[in-house]
């Protein structure tokens, strides 16, 4: 038999999970991830993930798209193509702002989504927990914790060992990709 | 590793249930979805006709003229920015807040939203003289190495309207992936492997990480909060390609404001008629509970009362307070040749819909329905007064060629009607109608507390 | 999709027109382009000017015509001609389209088949033949008036060799009444007009010295002399119009006096007892008659009054009496230009229409008059021609007439043949075609008369052994000088100096004193019908009504509300037993229980242009007083007709657009609106137009003169109906009190143009020069502009109307044709400064001001449109800018147009 990538304890209740969670964290384990059908901030802070990389991206994005937006309008309208337009001056400043800011708001959703993505290393339609038995219910009502063995000094016994003390209905093994 | 292979049954469902919504897009259907589904495609097949019919003989198919350039191109246009803007903004609120209604009423509202603004953005590209160069609008060097005119207001709802259906379309896909999680399982546990595929290259390989749910919420609601102030632009700009004008009627600073919340009762009614809708042909009665049924209703005629308030302050500026040639606008406006549009925009969106306050007119499908569909028709014909009847007195005093739509337009607001609708039948059949893990997080939080 | 880059296009016409230089001599394109968006390139057109002669009732008016590539493009006025002074008219703004109209009659007839021409010249030779042998008796020759000294050398051979042959001159607009008068005054028929540039007083008694007519753009040249030089001085001349129908000349009137038609002859005779003119036989009162009196006799020899077409012979005959007792230096009286002045009106049909009906005419020519239509039902024309053996039409259009004779000749156009004049002065010119013919079987009248004369020529040798004659061994240096210049110099009708007959008035003439009265009057646009085939003219509104395509029964609202109607509801008008059916059209200008009923509608054999159009007003004419009718009933019928109108009735009030100054007044400038944004400097030149609504009469000849020179389609009456015209230029009226005001609306070309910062594709633009320009290649016709253009000037390309359009090839090469989805509107004729500034820099000078002259400027009889450069301060319309009465229109809005108006003057505010 193969070592599997990690091991995997099906819980009923976030609070389980939560608890073998910081069992693991206690016990040092760095590559681990917690699974749950709806967002359990409690879990997240525990992995330190945070929310604001994902803010900072937007308002970045949003930041470059205003100043893109503005530095084109500029650019184009006083020295790619000057063109007299209405006998308005050719930097007609107040006329530039609305599609400025709307096109900030466009980067920034845009940057959101991918920003998101990018930081979750999505999308990958395959990952070793999907082979989990029963782990299609993380999607619905069953809340998950996985302890990755591919660090030396933590191995499946270790893993096994340490989920069997709480109360978890069901422990398996994550088969490797 | 031993017991690995049988779970330990769970004593009690620790998890609300979502089945029943989950279960909606993968059971078969009935006649009457397929009847409503035959009938929004042949609306959408009216469209074809017409869109070619169009694009054959030219845009005096019409019934336009100089000076009523427009006529249902612009007017259905600013209709349906108006419901996709007033559904969005119902959605946006509702996440910012954390609202509890959100979990019933979210996803279809960002649904008829996304819809609605897929049925208006045909009309910036149909209503254009030659529609097949529409994109030379877009910021490249067309022609002659020319750029587009971005001092133009039409150049702002380009973006304005592009930024909608983006942004719009990615709060509710973001909202949609750990649903489209669910589905994919589903699928999968069913034995459906081309369906759950096709579910799970769209959820993007979601796998309820719980950081991926910590940076999803924040994308999520960030992008909640972008959409809120672009809608509010969004709507504004439309306005602004009216305001900015020198038709007198238009010219008004008021204009915007009126255009945003006279949208309002009109993306909240169209919403709250398709929950009472869903809620009954669906079965969704313990996903959209009567709590979130009686406070759409209030929502719905607040926002009436709000336009109550925007129409009485129209009336008290444009007939006493503003200048000469624009009281005298706002006068041909509610007496003249249109003035009928006027006053059923006024009836049917601020006054109608005032019934709502009551709870037991609010929770029958047979009352809230109607009405919600009164406050959607009211703003059409509050457009159709500002655009033709705004015109009615222009800055010069001759020669007013009336303006008479003609079977062409409406066979074009027929066809987007059944473009909305046929859009929203395929969103109930593919996707999840209610937000299924907002349900649940809901329930757990609820449980918490 | 053809395009470059701007830059590239000018070089492309820069060296274009140095290629010119190189290619002469090179083989003329024969096919005629029809540029999309920009002048063809890498090929030159020849291009020419012809100085030749339209006629109008007979009547010359000398015109320019500029072709390109041997085809007629564009007609402008002669300057050096009396009846033109360098201005144009509607129908000779219009005469190209005629000219081009493939539905004109093409073919030879003999009773529906085509023959060839030699099959027309054996039938000619048979009728010569029989008719010698009786001396011509039984042929009759009907011809419009002829003043053509060819025609009438012509007429008088055929006349000369067959005694017993008979020539009538039939026109149905004739003015019988006025030769009468003349007859009753002077004993001699005179024609008569007022020197309008001397005039301080005139009085027009139904007369419409400004409206259409041959002498049309002569008299409005004039009188508008003399208002500049009355503004100039702070005393205005005065025009006084008494009337029942508007006219153009009322709507100018400085005193418009609405008169029932049955008043204006006691009004006149009224005016002449305050005067105490001698030989009165009859007087009358009226309560205005002393004041217009004392203006008459304080204005002395400076004075005149002038009768109009539809007033009895006595009234005519009373205005000589007054103009003698007045001692008037300004009314100018000459022999007639007309060869043989002699009534023409229906009435003077009667004893052809005998001859035809009892047998004694054998053989009828009916040579460019349509009589069929146009003579009133009750003569019985139609079935009496029916009995006539040979009759032979000739005419443009196979209309009424030519349907129901033998023989079908297609006539020439003026524009491609060869012909003399004279003007209404006299004045002789020689017509010469600008192009080759375009139908090969059409002949002249001089050709038909040489043929049936046994003298087989063609128009050019009959043409000049006319004038052979005349200048004997100076011909060749006469004619080329004539063709050259246009005009004969020195031939016009001496002036006449005659006294008054004693007896000279026959007393007030006997009018019943019931019933409703009908006023016929010419249509502006179509006259009698004879232009009802050309669509520029039937889709012009018409400058008092506004009604495009048709007419209407004009009455006065007061009238209207009498019968319990408004615009557009239908009525059975009856006179004699006869019925037409026709919407109502109230005008304010008219005088109220009465109503004029327009000819020239409901044309029953036509083109597609010309069918229908409106009530046929002939039908009800009393040959004996073709222009009034009595004993008329009106009836409504309870019905709604359309009207196609392109300004409402009820918008007629408006003098906030249409401004009125006290003369020696001015608008103080307006104060600099603030603004955001610093003003835009123009060096250069700063292209800017001024319009004079004091002397614009509303002829509507710079409308047509834009719609020739821009290619402007025509979009027929269903599109018109719905406000979908496509005139660049158009001309609003308003009403202050009785008089009217016009005003051409061209685009003003703002400064700040509000539809330029609205184009979300930079298709409308500022030029260096401060044009407001459209580039169609890159408009994609979202329409915009049109909403923000205050002025309403833009035209929208709804359907392809300039490819749908019949197949006319008359285009002006300069202007590119606008396809589909595309907004147009006028440019300032910028192809024409385009073209001064080339000329201007290959000769290294700069563009002199006039040298860029803008079609409606060009076309203005009386000048009210100067264009120039507003940088300029010694420029035309520099000078006219500055004039204190200039204001923009909505200026409030502060728009800066370039164009702007100079208001209407009038005494007495």
């Amino acid at each position: 038999m193969t070592q599997p990538a990690g091991m995997i304890a099906e819980f009923a209740d976030a609070e389980e999970m939560l608890a073998a969670l910081r069992a693991a964290r206690k016990a040092g384990w760095r590559r681990l991830d917690a699974y749950a059908p709806y967002p359990v901030p409690e879990a997240a802070e525990l992995l330190a993930v945070r929310g604001w990389p994902v803010a900072a991206i937007t308002v970045a994005a949003g930041l470059a798209g205003a100043v893109l937006q503005y530095g084109t309008q500029y650019y184009l309208n006083v020295v790619d193509y000057p063109i007299n337009v209405g006998g308005r001056p050719l930097h007609a400043w107040p006329v530039f702002l609305p599609a400025t800011y709307i096109v900030a708001v466009l980067w920034a959703a845009i940057a959101a989504l991918v920003g998101m993505l990018v930081l979750n290393r999505l999308p990958r339609l395959h990952h070793p927990v999907f082979a989990a038995p029963g782990f299609d219910r993380a999607s619905e009502d069953r809340f998950f914790l996985c302890l990755f063995v591919d660090e030396p000094g933590f191995d499946a016994a270790h893993a096994e060992h340490l989920l069997r003390g709480f109360d978890a209905l069901r422990i398996s093994p994550v088969p490797a990709a | 590793m031993s017991g690995a292979d049988m779970p330990r049954a769970a004593e009690e469902r620790e998890v609300a249930d979502t089945a029943p919504v989950a279960r909606i897009p993968l059971q078969r259907f009935g006649a009457t979805y397929w009847i409503a589904l035959s009938a929004s495609a042949a609306g959408v097949v009216l469209l074809g006709v017409t869109v070619a019919t169009l694009l054959r003989f030219g845009t005096g198919v019409w019934g336009t003229n100089v000076p009523h350039v427009w006529g249902f191109d612009l007017i259905n246009y600013v209709w349906w920015i108006g419901i996709a803007n007033a559904a969005s903004l119902l959605a946006v609120v509702l996440v910012l807040r954390r609202h509890g209604l959100r979990t019933a009423v979210n996803r279809f509202a960002e649904a008829a939203a996304l819809a609605a603004v897929v049925a208006a953005g045909l009309y910036p590209i149909l209503h254009l003289g030659r529609p097949w160069l529409f994109f030379w609008v877009f910021p490249y060097p067309a022609t002659y190495q020319v750029w587009p005119q971005f001092r133009s207001t039409l150049i702002w709802d380009f973006w304005g309207i592009t930024a909608h259906v983006l942004v719009t379309g990615l709060f509710w896909y973001i909202g949609l992936i750990p649903d489209l999680a669910t589905m994919r399982d589903r699928a999968a546990r069913q034995g459906r492997l081309v369906v759950a595929r096709l579910y799970g290259v769209f959820a993007l390989g979601w796998r309820g990480s719980v950081c991926h749910w910590s940076r999803h919420q924040a994308a999520y609601r960030l992008v909640a909060a972008l959409l809120l102030p672009l809608l509010l632009a969004a709507q504004t700009v439309v306005a602004l390609e009216f305001a900015t004008t020198l038709v007198p009627d238009w010219h008004q600073a008021r204009l915007p404001l009126h255009v945003v919340v006279t949208g309002l009762p009109s993306g909240l009614g169209l919403v709250l008629a398709l929950a009472a809708m869903l809620r009954r042909t669906l079965g969704l009665h313990a996903f959209i509970d009567a709590g979130d049924m009686d406070l759409l209703s209030r929502l719905t005629a607040a926002a009436s009362l709000a336009s109550l308030w925007i129409y009485a302050e129209g009336l008290l500026f444009g007939l006493v307070l503003e200048d000469a040639v624009a009281r005298e606008a706002m006068l041909v406006r509610v007496t003249g040749t249109y003035a009928a549009y006027y006053w059923a925009g006024l009836l049917l969106t601020a006054i109608l819909p005032q019934l709502l306050w009551s709870r037991r007119i609010g929770l029958s499908t047979a009352t809230a329905v109607p009405l919600g569909l009164c406050a959607a028709a009211g703003a059409w014909f509050d457009r159709y007064s500002i655009v033709v009847a705004g015109i009615e007195r222009t800055n010069l005093p001759v020669a007013r060629p009336l303006y008479v739509p003609s079977d062409a337009e409406w066979m074009l607001l027929l066809g987007t009607g059944g473009l909305f609708v046929l859009l929203l039948l395929l969103f109930a059949r593919l996707v999840p109608v209610v937000s299924m893990y907002e349900t649940r997080h809901e329930e757990a939080e609820s449980e918490a507390a | 999709m053809s395009g470059s880059h701007p830059g590239r296009r000018e070089i492309l016409r820069l060296s274009a027109a140095s290629l010119a230089l190189a290619a002469a001599g090179c083989d003329e394109p024969t096919e005629f382009g029809q540029p999309l968006y920009a002048p063809p390139r890498g090929e030159v057109q020849d291009a020419a000017t012809y100085a030749t002669v339209l006629d109008l009732q007979g009547l010359g008016r000398g015109m320019l015509v500029r072709t390109r590539a041997g085809h007629a493009v564009k007609v402008d006025g002669n300057a050096l001609h009396p009846a033109s002074l360098g201005a144009t008219d509607v129908f000779a703004e219009a005469a190209v389209l005629s000219l081009h109209d493939p539905a004109r009659a093409r073919r030879l007839r003999e009773g529906g088949w085509t023959r060839a021409p030699a099959a027309l010249d054996a039938t000619l030779a048979a009728a010569r033949a029989e008719l010698a042998a009786r001396n011509g008796a039984g042929l009759h020759v009907v011809t419009g008036p002829i003043a053509s000294p060819t025609t009438a050398r012509l007429l008088a051979t055929l006349l000369a060799a067959w005694p017993g042959a008979r020539w009538q001159q039939y026109d149905p607009l004739a003015e019988d009444a006025a030769l009468a008068g003349a007859e009753l005054a002077f004993g001699t028929p005179v024609a008569t007009w007022p020197d309008l540039a001397r005039a301080q007083v005139v009085l027009a008694l139904g007369a419409d010295p400004l409206g259409p007519g041959p002498a049309q753009l002569h008299l409005a040249r004039n009188w508008a002399l003399a208002r500049a030089e009355g503004r100039g001085r702070g005393v205005l001349p005065s025009l006084i119009v008494a009337e029942a129908s508007p006219t153009l000349s009322g709507a100018k009137a400085d005193r418009h006096i609405l008169l029932h038609p049955r008043e204006i002859e006691p009004f006149g005779r009224a005016v002449a007892a305050a005067l105490g003119v001698p030989g009165l036989q009859g007087a009358a009162s009226h309560p205005e008659a002393e004041a217009v009196a004392a203006a008459l006799r304080r204005a002395g020899p400076a004075a005149v009054m002038l009768a109009g077409r539809a007033e009895a012979p006595g009234l005519h005959a009373l205005a000589h009496a007054v103009n003698a007792a007045l001692g008037s230096e300004v009314v100018h009286h000459a022999a007639p230009a007309l060869a043989r002045p002699a009534p023409m009106g229906p009435a003077a049909l009667r004893p052809l229409v005998q001859a035809m009906a009892n047998g004694a005419a054998t053989h009828v020519l009916l040579l460019g008059v349509n009589p069929v239509y146009d003579v009133p039902a009750e003569l019985g024309f139609a079935p009496a021609l029916a009995r006539v053996p040979f009759s032979l039409h000739a005419g443009l259009y196979p209309d009424e007439t030519a349907r129901l004779c033998t023989w079908q000749v297609p006539l020439s156009h003026e524009l491609e043949s060869w012909g003399d004049s004279r003007a209404f002065d006299g004045t002789a010119a020689i017509r010469q075609p600008a192009t080759r013919p375009l139908v090969g079987a059409a002949r002249t009248v001089d050709e038909l008369l040489a043929a049936l004369l046994g003298a087989e020529e063609r128009a050019l040798p009959l043409v000049q052994a006319t004038w052979r004659e005349a200048w004997g061994a100076a011909f060749e240096e006469g004619w080329r000088a004539a063709l050259e210049a246009g005009v004969i110099p020195g031939s016009a009708a001496p002036r006449l100096h005659l006294p008054l007959r004693p007896g000279w008035d026959p007393g007030p003439a006997r009018q019943s004193q019931a019933g409703l009265v009908a006023v016929f009057t010419p249509d502006p646009c179509t006259l009698d019908g004879r232009f009802a085939e050309n669509a520029w003219l039937q889709e012009l509104p018409r400058p008092l009504t506004k009604i495009a395509w048709g007419n209407a029964v004009l009455l006065a609202p007061s009238t209207a509300a009498e019968y319990g109607m408004s615009a557009g509801d239908e009525v059975v008008i009856e006179r004699a037993g006869r019925r037409v059916l026709a919407p109502v059209w109230p005008v304010p200008w008219h005088a109220p229980g009465c109503i004029t009923l327009p000819l020239g509608g409901g044309r029953i054999a036509s083109t597609e242009v010309g069918l229908g159009r409106g009530l046929d007003a002939q039908i009800l004419r009393d040959p004996d007083t073709p222009w009034t009718g009595e004993h008329v009933t009106m009836a409504p019928t309870g019905r709604h007709a359309r009207v196609i109108a392109s300004q409402l009735e009820r918008d007629f009030d408006g003098p906030a657009a249409a401004r009125i100054v006290a003369p020696g007044e001015g608008f103080a400038p307006p104060a600099p609106a603030p603004s955001l944004y610093p003003d835009w400097k123009y060096e250069g030149h700063a292209w800017g137009m001024a319009i004079d609504l004091d002397t614009c009469i509303g002829c509507n000849a710079c409308v047509v003169a834009c719609q020739s020179e821009n290619n402007i389609p025509v979009v027929g009456p269903e599109q018109m109906a719905m406000g979908r015209r496509m005139h660049w230029l158009r001309v609003d009226i308003y009403r202050h009190g009785v008089s009217a005001i016009f005003q051409p609306v061209p685009c003003m070309h703002c400064e700040k143009a509000p539809c330029e910062v609205v184009c979300p594709v930079n298709a409308t633009v500022h030029d260096h020069e401060g044009l407001n320009v459209m580039v169609y290649p890159r408009c994609i016709g979202t329409r915009t502009c049109s909403n923000n253009c205050p002025y309403k000037v833009r035209r929208f390309n709804w359907y392809d109307y300039a490819r749908d359009e019949t197949p006319v090839k008359v285009r002006n090469p300069d202007v590119p044709i606008r396809p589909r989805g595309v907004m147009e509107k006028c440019t300032y004729c910028q192809h024409r400064i385009a073209a001064a500034r080339s000329e201007a820099r290959m000769e290294d000078r700069p563009i002199r001001d006039g040298e860029v002259e803008t079609a409606c400027q060009r076309a203005c009889p009386t000048r009210a449109i100067v264009f120039g450069d507003v940088n300029d301060p010694d420029t035309a319309v520099a000078r006219a800018k500055r004039a204190e009465r200039n204001y923009a229109l909505l200026g409030e809005l502060d728009t800066r147009p370039r164009t702007t108006y100079l208001a209407r003057v009038q005494a007495g505010r």
